[in-house]
């Protein structure tokens, strides 16, 4: 495979290729996403990341705060100003991709499984978790919709 | 609404039917999905005839993969080896009564796939080679 930067020399029999980083770079290089990075690098320095913290720290705060009252519910990791704007969770009688499923249904967007962390997983013995996640664009309406669907999810499975 | 989670799935998964193991058995089989964690072991009875007289499963996963495991292997009671081998993804589907995405697809058929790799005989092939 070749093409672009990567080429230093094409003969009949083969080719050189360009020296390094070129010769990795094959083809049209990613412009539209360098531009996108770059905007998305604007927005967030408009916004500030002491700011972009802050709204972090107080969904998450909230949402452990409110999801320490669901009973049956176990969350993993340390307190909420320890952590970034996640939270990783499971259900008692209720199976990881159970919930995710349950919650999408309420429009409540979450991801199930084992996170790019399969070892952890595994020294506390569980086959996946629940994670919820807050970002800039969240609000504490929206956790309690997650709470609200949790409690759903205790009616189907508690 | 929570229409994938139809009662009798919830029921199965709570108070399933066909859990257990037979030992000895005709045929077993155990596989896993270990990217979400379910796991399912199969084992089955035959008669002279090869007709299916007892069957059982094991494992742990999500409530649709152990309700269709449940499901399925109570279908089976009764039927002939030709028969299990001749089950579809449909077949399944319509035991559940739901549509599925292919994700949660898989959930649904890791049991088929168990069953079908144990009265094929894969469970003796491995031994051989082994």
């Amino acid at each position: 495979m070749g093409g672009g930067d990567m080429i230093r020399r094409v003969q009949l029999t083969g080719f050189v290729a360009n020296e390094s980083p070129h010769k990795f770079e094959a083809g049209t290089p990613a412009i539209a996403e360098a531009i996108g990075l770059g905007a998305a690098a604007d927005y967030l320095a408009a916004l500030g990341m002491e700011n972009v913290h802050i709204h972090e720290q107080e969904l998450v705060s909230y949402a452990m705060e409110r999801l320490e009252e669901v009973p049956g519910l176990t969350i993993y990791g340390p307190g909420a100003e320890e952590r970034g704007g996640v939270t990783s969770f499971t259900f008692e009688g209720a199976h990881p991709h159970d919930v995710a499923q349950i919650l999408d249904e309420y429009g409540v967007a979450v991801r199930a499984g084992h996170h790019c962390a399969m070892p952890i997983h595994e020294r506390f013995g569980l086959p996946a978790t629940t994670r919820a996640s807050y970002y800039i664009y969240n609000t504490t309406d929206e956790v309690d919709r997650l709470i609200e669907a949790l409690y759903r999810v205790k009616e189907l499975f508690g | 609404m929570d229409d994938l989670y139809r009662e009798v799935i919830i029921d199965r998964y709570k108070n399933p039917h066909m859990r257990g193991e037979l030992d000895p058995h005709d045929y077993s089989y155990h596989d896993d999905n270990p990217l979400c964690g379910d796991e399912v072991r199969i084992d089955v009875r035959v008669d002279d005839e090869d007709k299916v007289t007892e069957a059982s499963f094991t494992g742990h996963g999500c409530a649709i993969s152990m309700a269709s495991a449940d499901l399925l292997v109570e279908s089976i009671i009764g039927k002939n080896l030709d028969e299990v081998k001749a089950l579809s993804k449909e077949d399944i589907l319509e035991m559940l009564g739901i549509e599925l995405g292919p994700v949660r697809l898989k959930c649904a058929l890791l049991s088929l796939k168990v069953l079908k790799a144990g009265v094929y005989g894969l469970e003796s092939v491995e031994e051989e080679l082994r």
